[in-house]
């Protein structure tokens, strides 16, 4: 752009610089013409006999004539007048070029001098002088171009540097940006991100610290509060409705406490992972034995394929992803559904699916379900069940801890939802 | 000398660097990827040193019309190209899997096309001083200045469209795209009036008089908007019918990307 308006403007600066002196060289050539008619004038005696010849260049020709005759001409000019020898200038056609003529009038002597100039040699010897003014600032511009581009290239290193380093950065590396060698204007910059960068990391860290603590200090009253609950359901009568009522709503406040430290102690960058060789079709096993009264009370066939599946992953961690997976399963699926476990290994690496029976989730909520306390389809989710939304936040967790992805379907069932977490990396398997 | 050469260069490469500008500008609007610049630009220039090489055999085409023929075909593929353009850009950008590609290749081949008429406008004008060498350094000198300025004015107008708001950029970019593909069916219809193909007529007005086609003002108008100084009512009735269209179907385009935004 910067180049584009440079080159705009001085060539245009050199174009009319190059007419204005075309205009003054054309002058000069004018006045030389008016000084060479006058001299042949004057020198001239007007008293030789028939007419003289002159032999000159071919750049120029005269005549000079006494009253109606013709007594001096250069050899290139006919012995007809070559202008109409008014006084004055004039462009005129003889011995096929185009030539410029200045007419002197002596009126004293009765003398008449013209004199002529080819056009086009005038032109190029005109042109041969000022391209020589133009030419530097042709050649010149590419150079001073190319410096342009060099010096502004850099210029801006540092700032694309930054760029850089900015863009490198993972989402919650919250660290300073070194303040050592960066060219001062910069420096107004890397002090304001800097300080943003630290008030943003204690804003987190608050965050994180105020739920955690919360979620720590009500696990205690919840505790006590069932206790308590449990000492007054002997004095009242088996199923009253404000027991019942009470107890679900403290086994989901007990929930959403659990989950708020299942979100706090998985989050990539606060988990400590210990990463060892698993198998996850025994893991998913082993979870499937502990929660299977869950899908047992409301009648749901669990049905689970696959074989023996070594990878490497953090114990607890993976747990809490198939725990989750199959509570959301159970929790939407209807009473006398399906729910289908599978684990298997392709090309893409380890997939560890769920497809459940319920009613699904619309494609435009895929995304989203993964947010912290997002229920499809508002608090109140259509199926009725009641929960806190914190489920899937926790599996995106865990699978980001793994370097795994999750994949949303319809699952194969008529209705429901599938959901597959890939995992990365095979360190072996064997048949069932 | 030397400012004659100026305005002949300046006006061929202004022509091509307007739609390889605008186009480019468009394309970034569209998010394209621009790799067809390299290779089309890359295309002309081996169509302008190929038409040059063969413009003898060719003009001894249709009984010694040939290069008017040819010319006037170029230009009107360039002025259909940048119809379909247009209308690509106006469907329904959801379901463009097909065009997608298509936009790429028809944007390509204009800007080939261009660069190839263009070019070899300028090749042959070089070509006729080449003997003369005196004069020959005035015309490349002249002819540095005009394509420098050209290309400039190409860049500068590309980073305008760009630096506009998407509805903006649109409006800009396809106006000066109808303007010049309208200016493109004028000349085809001139260069078939010159080859006796269409019927030649008195034209409808002559505005030489306040602003000469010759004149530096005259030739970058000629550029941009096609300007005729005396056109015929055949070379009119076809621009501004070009011009409706390519604006009728601009509006269309623009009010679908609205939309789909």
């Amino acid at each position: 752009m910067l180049l584009a308006i440079m080159t705009l403007t001085v060539f245009l600066s050199a174009l009319h610089g190059y007419r204005s002196s075309m205009a003054e060289v054309q002058q000069l050539f004018d006045s030389e013409l008016l000084d060479k008619a006058r001299l042949l004038a004057i020198t001239g005696n007007g008293r030789s006999v028939g007419v003289e010849v002159v032999s000159i260049s071919d750049q120029y020709a005269f005549q000079v004539w006494q009253g109606d005759e013709i007594f001096q001409r250069s050899s290139n000019t006919p012995l007809t007048a070559i202008s109409n020898l008014d006084e004055g200038y004039q462009d005129v056609n003889f011995g096929r070029h185009r030539w410029r003529t200045y007419t002197w009038v002596d009126l004293a002597r009765n003398r008449r001098a013209v004199t002529a100039e080819r056009i086009d040699i005038r032109n190029v010897l005109a042109e041969r002088i000022i391209l020589k003014s133009v030419m530097p600032v042709i050649v010149t511009l590419p150079v001073a171009g190319l410096l342009i581009w060099l010096i502004v290239g850099y210029g801006l290193a540092p700032l694309r540097n930054l760029a850089a380093h900015l863009r490198s950065r993972r989402a919650e590396d919250l660290r300073p940006i070194p303040e050592t060698r960066q060219p001062l204007e910069l420096m107004q910059v890397i002090t304001s991100t800097n300080d943003l960068l630290a008030r943003l990391e204690a804003s987190f860290l608050r965050e994180r610290r105020f739920a955690s603590d919360a979620a720590h200090e009500l696990r205690t009253p919840i505790s006590a509060l069932k206790v308590h609950l449990h000492n007054m359901s002997k004095n009242l009568p088996a199923g009253d409705h404000d027991l019942v009522q009470l107890e679900a709503a403290v086994d989901r406040m007990g929930s959403l406490v659990e989950q708020i430290l299942a979100l706090h102690r998985t989050a990539p960058d606060q988990y400590m992972a210990r990463f060892r060789e698993i198998d996850l079709y025994q893991l998913v096993q082993q979870v499937i034995i502990s929660s299977y009264s869950g899908f047992e009370q409301r009648d749901i066939q669990l049905e689970l394929t696959g074989a023996r599946t070594l990878m490497s992953g953090d114990q607890f961690a993976l747990e809490t992803l198939v725990k989750n997976l199959l509570d959301n399963a159970c929790k939407y699926t209807p009473a006398g559904g399906h729910v289908r476990v599978s684990v298997a290994t392709d090309s893409a690496g380890i997939m560890l699916q769920v497809e459940d029976s319920g009613p699904g989730v619309p494609e435009e909520h895929y995304e989203r379900i993964f947010d912290r306390f997002y229920r499809a389809g508002g608090d109140r989710h259509q199926s009725g069940v009641v929960g806190c939304g914190l489920g899937l936040a926790i599996v995106r967790h865990i699978a980001d801890l793994h370097g795994a992805s999750i994949h949303l379907k319809k699952s194969s069932f008529e209705s429901g939802l599938s959901v597959s977490v890939v995992f990365p990396g095979i360190t072996g398997n064997e048949g069932e | 000398m030397l400012l004659t050469s100026v305005v002949i260069v300046l006006r061929e490469v202004l022509e091509a660097s307007l739609l390889i500008s605008v186009l480019s500008a468009l394309s970034g609007v569209l998010g394209i990827h621009r790799r067809w610049i390299g290779w089309s630009l890359l295309f002309g220039l081996a169509g302008a040193v190929g038409y040059s090489f063969g413009v003898a055999a060719i003009s001894d085409w249709f009984d010694g019309v040939g290069q008017e023929v040819t010319s006037a075909v170029m230009q009107l593929l360039i002025f259909l190209l940048l119809l379909m353009f247009t209308f690509l850009v106006a469907q329904d950008p959801g379901k463009q899997r097909f065009s997608g590609k298509l936009i790429v290749l028809v944007m390509a081949a204009t800007v080939s096309l261009g660069v190839t008429r263009e070019g070899f406008e300028i090749l042959v004008y070089l070509y006729g001083f080449s003997a003369d060498l005196p004069r020959f350094i005035t015309i490349l000198s002249g002819s540095v200045i005009g394509a420098c300025i050209g290309i400039s004015i190409g860049a500068l107008i590309y980073y305008l469209v760009s630096a506009l708001s998407y509805r903006l950029s649109l409006i800009a970019g396809l106006g000066l795209l109808a303007l010049v593909a309208a200016g493109m069916l004028s000349q085809a219809v001139l260069l078939l009036i010159q080859a006796d193909w269409l019927p030649s007529q008195f034209p409808l007005w002559d505005s030489s008089g306040w602003l000469p086609e010759s004149s530096v003002t005259g030739q970058l108008l000629y550029a941009l908007i096609g300007y005729e100084a005396t056109p015929t009512a055949l070379q009119a009735s076809f621009y501004f019918g070009g011009l409706l269209l390519l604006l009728i179907v601009a509006v269309f385009a623009v009010r679908s990307r609205e939309q789909a935004s």
